[in-house]
C-alpha cells in the first residue's frame, strides 16, 4: 500500500515537535519520554519507510466530488486520487476578546511555543499567562526554565485546569495561579506593558506588568477540509467545538474520509498518537482486510487513557461513542484544586514512615501514568491500574531515587532523615556544583533557607536529580532550588 | 470594559462593538455578520473571530451556539498563484 502525507510547514512533527516535556501515558505508550524525542522517533520511521511519499511544504487546497485532492506542491498545483483518506489537521487556538487585545505582545501560547522551542526566540521578559489548561501549565513552566519571568497564570474558573502535578510545578517556581480572574484589558501604548486581570465574583481589579500576554484559553478542532466536503459535523462544546460525527473507528460521514487527533476532537497527545495508529490501520484494513487484532488492542489502550477523562467521555457519548463506558469518579482533592498545592494533611500521610530514606510520591490526581512502577529495582511502587494512585512500599523502598528522575509529572521526591538532605528534580539551567550553597524553595517559591548541595545524578533525559542538605524542620517542605551566582 | 478597543476579529479589524451593534441591528447569524461586516473574511477566515461573535449572539440572543454558527470552507485553502488556476506554465 503507498501512503502519501501532506504537510503545510517545512518540517513533520506538528505540535510535538515544541513538547519539550516528559508525557504522561502508559509506558506501553511514550510515557515518559519528552514530546520532542517521540516526535524524532516518528519521524524517523517515516523517513525510513519506503512507501511513504512526504510532501513538505504542501498544502492541500481542496477534495472534490469525484475523488481528487488539490494540492500546492513545490508552488504547483498537483491532483491526487487516493482510496482513503485521513484527515490530521488538528487544532486551532481559541481566542478572548478583551481591551486593546491587537497589541503586540499578545501572543497565542502555540506562536509562544514555536518561537522559543522551534526558533530559540524569548517572546519577552515578563509573560501573564492566561489559561491554566495543560498548555497554560506547560508553557509556563518552559518559559521559566527559558528564563523568562512568568508573572502569574489567570484562570476564569474555579480551579485548575491542567494535571495537578503541572499546576505544582509551576507553583514552587513561586508563579501565582489567579483562578476566579479573568483578563479584562492589556495597557501600553504601542506595545504591551502591562494588563489589568479581575476578579469575577468580587470584581476586584489587579494590575499586572508585564511584556508578554500569553493567550492558552483552548483549542478547537481545525476543520476546513471537513466543512467542505459536507461532512456530518456536531457540535460538543467538551470536544473544543464543531466535531465530525464519525464510527468508533474514526470514521466519518464522508466515504473514504476518517479523521484521528485533536480535529475529531481536543484530546491529550497520546490519545491522538493512538488514534493516529487506529485509523491509519482501520483504513488500511478496508482495502486488506487485515490488522484487526492490532485495532482491537488500541481500542482498548485508547478506553484505559480515557478512564479518568470525564470531559472527552462525555464529548464522545454525545457522538454515541462509549456509551456503556463510565468514567471513574474523581476524588476532590481539596485546595489542591485552586493552589496546586497539596494539603498538609495528604502530605503528612506520606511522611508517616519510620524509615530514615524513602521516596515521597505527590501524586494525588487519577491520571493515567505509570512510567514509576517499572522505573523501581525493588518494585516498591504498585498501581492497580493505569489511572490508579501509585502506592509505596515503604519496606521495599531504598530511597535511590531512581522514581524521581522519571516521572513525568516532577511529583517524586526522596527524604533522608538521617542525613538531613532532599533529593529534587531539576530541569535548569545552570546546574549547581556539588558544594555550592543553594536557595532551597518550598511548594509556593518561597524561600525556606540557604544550603548545600550534596550530590548531582545528571540523567540522560535531563532531569537532573540534585540531593541538597537541608534542615530538619524544611525536609517535608523543600521542593526546588535556585542557583544564585 | 470598553467594547470599541475590543478586536474581536483582528483580520479585518471588527470591534465588539460593531459586532454588537449589528446583533441589535437583527443581524443573529455569524454568517450574516460576515456578509454586512467582513469579519470572518480575512486570513484566517474566521477561525479566530467565529466562535467569538458565535458566543456574542448566542448570549444576546440565547439561541444556542450550533444554530448561530455553522463554518463553511470553500476551496481553495490557501493563496494560490493565478497561473495555476488558469493553467500557465511559464514562468513569465
Ligand atoms: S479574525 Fe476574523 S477573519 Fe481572521
Amino acid at each position: 500500500m503507498n501512503v502519501a502525507i501532506f504537510e503545510e510547514k517545512e518540517f513533520l512533527g506538528g505540535q510535538l515537535i515544541k513538547q519539550t516535556h516528559k508525557f504522561f501515558g502508559s509506558k506501553d505508550e511514550s510515557a515518559g519520554i519528552r514530546g520532542i524525542y517521540i516526535a524524532k522517533n516518528l519521524i524517523n520511521e517515516i523517513e525510513k519507510t519506503e512507501n511513504i511519499d512526504l510532501y513538505l511544504n504542501s498544502m492541500v487546497m481542496g477534495y472534490y466530488e469525484d475523488g481528487v485532492i488539490t494540492a500546492l506542491v513545490n508552488n504547483k498545483m498537483e491532483k491526487f486520487i487516493p482510496k482513503k483518506v485521513i484527515i490530521a489537521t488538528g487544532a486551532f487556538e481559541k481566542s478572548i476578546p478583551f481591551e486593546n487585545d491587537d497589541l503586540p505582545g499578545v501572543f497565542g501560547a502555540g506562536a509562544v511555543q514555536t518561537l522559543m522551542n522551534v526558533y530559540g526566540i524569548l517572546p519577552g521578559k515578563d509573560v501573564l499567562m492566561i489559561g491554566s489548561g495543560n498548555i497554560g501549565l506547560i508553557v509556563s513552566y518552559q518559559l521559566a526554565q527559558a528564563r523568562a519571568n512568568v508573572k502569574g497564570i489567570v484562570e476564569i474558573s474555579d480551579h485548575i485546569g491542567g494535571y495537578l502535578v503541572h499546576a505544582s510545578k509551576v507553583r514552587r517556581l513561586g508563579i501565582p495561579i489567579y483562578t476566579q480572574h479573568t483578563i479584562v484589558k492589556a495597557l501600553g501604548k504601542n506595545k504591551v506593558e502591562g494588563a489589568i486581570i479581575e476578579n469575577i465574583q468580587t470584581h476586584e481589579k489587579k494590575e499586572i506588568s508585564c511584556d508578554v500576554i500569553c493567550l492558552a484559553t483552548g483549542l478547537m478542532p481545525l476543520s476546513d477540509i471537513l466543512n467542505q466536503i459536507n461532512c456530518e459535523m456536531k457540535y460538543i462544546p467538551e470536544l473544543g467545538g464543531f466535531v465530525p460525527i464519525r464510527d468508533e473507528n474514526l470514521k466519518t460521514t464522508v466515504e473514504n474520509v476518517f479523521v484521528a487527533g485533536d480535529v475529531a476532537g481536543i484530546e491529550e497527545a497520546t490519545a491522538a498518537m493512538l488514534e493516529g495508529e487506529l485509523t491509519g490501520l482501520y483504513a488500511a484494513y478496508e482495502i486488506t482486510g487485515k490488522f484487526d487484532k492490532r485495532i482491537n488492542t488500541i481500542k482498548e489502550r485508547l478506553k484505559d487513557l480515557r478512564k479518568t477523562s470525564s470531559k472527552v467521555v462525555n464529548g464522545l457519548k454525545k457522538l454515541n461513542l462509549y456509551e456503556d463506558f463510565i468514567v471513574e469518579p474523581h476524588e476532590s482533592l481539596g485546595d489542591l484544586h485552586k493552589t496546586g498545592i497539596p494539603e498538609e494533611e495528604k502530605i503528612e500521610n506520606l511522611l508517616s514512615s519510620k524509615k530514615e530514606r524513602f521516596a515521597i510520591l505527590e501524586c494525588f490526581q487519577k491520571i493515567p501514568c505509570n512510567p514509576c512502577v517499572s522505573s523501581c529495582p525493588t518494585n516498591a511502587i504498585k498501581m492497580d491500574g493505569l489511572n490508579e494512585i501509585p502506592k509505596l512500599d515503604y519496606d521495599k523502598c531504598i530511597g535511590c531515587g531512581n522514581c524521581v528522575a522519571v516521572c513525568p509529572g516532577l511529583a517524586i521526591f526522596v527524604i533522608d532523615k538521617k542525613k538531613e538532605s532532599v533529593i529534587l528534580p531539576y530541569e535548569f539551567y545552570p546546574l549547581p556544583e556539588k558544594g555550592e550553597f543553594v536557595e532551597i524553595l518550598d511548594r509556593e517559591g518561597n524561600l525556606l533557607e540557604r544550603n548545600q548541595v550534596l550530590s548531582i545524578r545528571k540523567m540522560k533525559d535531563k532531569t537532573n536529580l540534585i540531593e541538597v542538605k537541608v534542615s530538619k524542620e524544611n525536609l517535608k517542605h523543600s521542593r526546588h532550588i535556585r542557583v544564585v551566582r | 470594559m470598553d467594547d470599541e478597543k475590543i478586536i474581536v476579529c483582528r483580520c479585518e479589524d471588527i470591534t465588539l462593538k460593531e459586532i454588537r451593534d449589528l446583533i441589535k441591528e437583527g443581524f443573529t447569524t455569524v454568517e450574516e455578520i460576515k456578509r454586512v461586516s467582513r469579519a470572518g473574511m480575512g486570513p484566517c477566515q474566521g477561525k479566530t473571530c467565529g466562535p467569538i461573535i458565535a458566543r456574542e449572539i448566542s448570549r444576546i440572543t440565547g439561541k444556542p451556539i450550533e444554530e448561530v454558527y455553522k463554518p463553511h470552507n470553500r476551496p481553495p485553502f490557501g493563496g494560490i498563484f493565478f497561473k495555476e488556476i488558469v493553467g500557465e506554465t511559464d514562468e513569465k
